[in-house]
């Protein structure tokens, strides 16, 4: 894949959500459109996310390394760094228009089509894995974990693996 | 408040020791910076804290990193952004390719291709609850204007989700569709309380 085209797709992604995981959506999208990645790249790639330090959003870092190595990881840090960098313009923009309706409303509207794509992309990756009892308990035990707040992020995923491995 | 402004070079071993430290995704590393920044060096109270992080939710990107950019520039000016980036995310990037790199090692053995099988559906089910966490604020911060604005707000959830699935149309689309419902009807609702309260 061309470098610069991933570049931009990244950067895309990026520029079009609001948190770490919210350029899912779309990177799945263009990504697998062009067969750059698969499903399995997206499913490692956020499992590493959640493991390593730093925010859920490096996940991208790790999908660039597997992409293309050293150089997709680069080019995929670089295009997550630009588009936060409009914090210091919102800033000041932000506190006069927060409560304008239309400014408040169309936030809201694209962060909740943000979840909803977000929550489809989730299926495809579990039916990557195939849909069935083991996955879809692993899943459920997996929030039951999380809701506990007794284990860490990276006790859950590595009692998935064991799970995964036993059963 | 701002106590007093640490030296650069202070302000990058912290933000440093936070890129090494965070092993455990974005909530590890909120609580860390919220730790180091709050609790232990007094640059910022929990008020300017919290609406730091609210301005955050609403920037284009990882809010984490918007968030470091801003408390950055608040301590120690621009140089402040630089180090407070670079501290953070030098090392945990490096840390991640680091382990995708051990990954991609041994990723084709049996044992670890059965782990992914469950590797992978805890890690959706850990995306769930993000995306539960996510909705349910969007649907909470909708009550403040009654019913109508729950209903939309469930509908514009579940319609785009549909939306992506049966058209498959490019994702900036839907969400862009969405946010301009959203808007127009937010305007409507102002619009007829406004007048409502002129009445």
């Amino acid at each position: 894949m061309n470098p610069l085209l991933f570049f931009a797709i990244a950067l895309k992604a990026s520029l079009l959500s609001t948190s770490g995981f919210g350029n899912v959506p779309s990177l799945h999208h263009d990504l697998l459109a062009g067969h750059w990645a698969t499903e399995t790249d997206f499913g490692e790639a956020m499992a590493v996310g959640q493991i390593s330090p730093g925010p859920n959003g490096l996940w991208v870092v790790s999908l660039g390394y597997l992409m293309d190595g050293w150089r997709g990881s680069l080019l995929a840090l670089v295009a997550i760094t630009i588009p936060p960098i409009l914090v210091l313009l919102l800033e000041n923009l932000y506190r006069q228009v927060k409560h304008h309706p239309v400014v408040e409303g169309f936030i809201r509207g694209l962060s909740l089509a943000v979840v909803g794509v977000f929550v489809v992309v989730l299926f495809g990756l579990l039916n990557r894995v195939g849909i069935d009892l083991k996955s879809v308990g692993i899943s459920l035990g997996a929030m039951v974990l999380w809701a506990s707040r007794r284990v860490p992020v990276v006790g859950i995923l590595i009692l998935g693996g064991g799970a995964g491995i036993l059963f | 408040m701002n106590v007093e402004n640490p030296s650069i070079l202070r302000f990058a071993w912290i933000w440093l020791s936070l890129g090494f430290q965070s092993f455990g995704g974005g909530t590890a590393t909120l609580t860390l910076i919220h730790r180091a920044v709050v609790e232990q060096n007094n640059w910022l109270t929990d008020e300017e804290f919290a609406n730091d992080w609210a301005i955050c939710q609403i920037t284009p990107g990882i809010n984490l990193i918007a968030l470091t950019y801003l408390i950055g520039k608040r301590v120690c000016g621009v140089p402040g952004i630089i180090v407070a980036a670079a501290g953070l995310l030098v090392p945990a990037a490096t840390i991640t390719v680091l382990i995708t790199a051990l990954y991609a090692q041994i990723k084709h053995t049996p044992l670890v291709q059965q782990a992914l099988r469950g590797i992978i559906p805890a890690t959706v089910g850990l995306g769930f609850i993000s995306a539960f966490q996510m909705a349910k604020s969007l649907i909470n911060s909708d009550t403040a204007h009654g019913p109508g604005n729950i209903i939309i707000g469930m509908a514009l959830l579940v319609l785009s989700g549909l939306a992506f699935t049966i058209w498959h149309p490019e994702v900036v689309v839907v969400i862009l569709v969405a946010g301009a419902i959203c808007a127009l009807y937010h305007h409507l609702v102002a619009r007829s309380e406004n007048g409502s309260v002129t009445e």
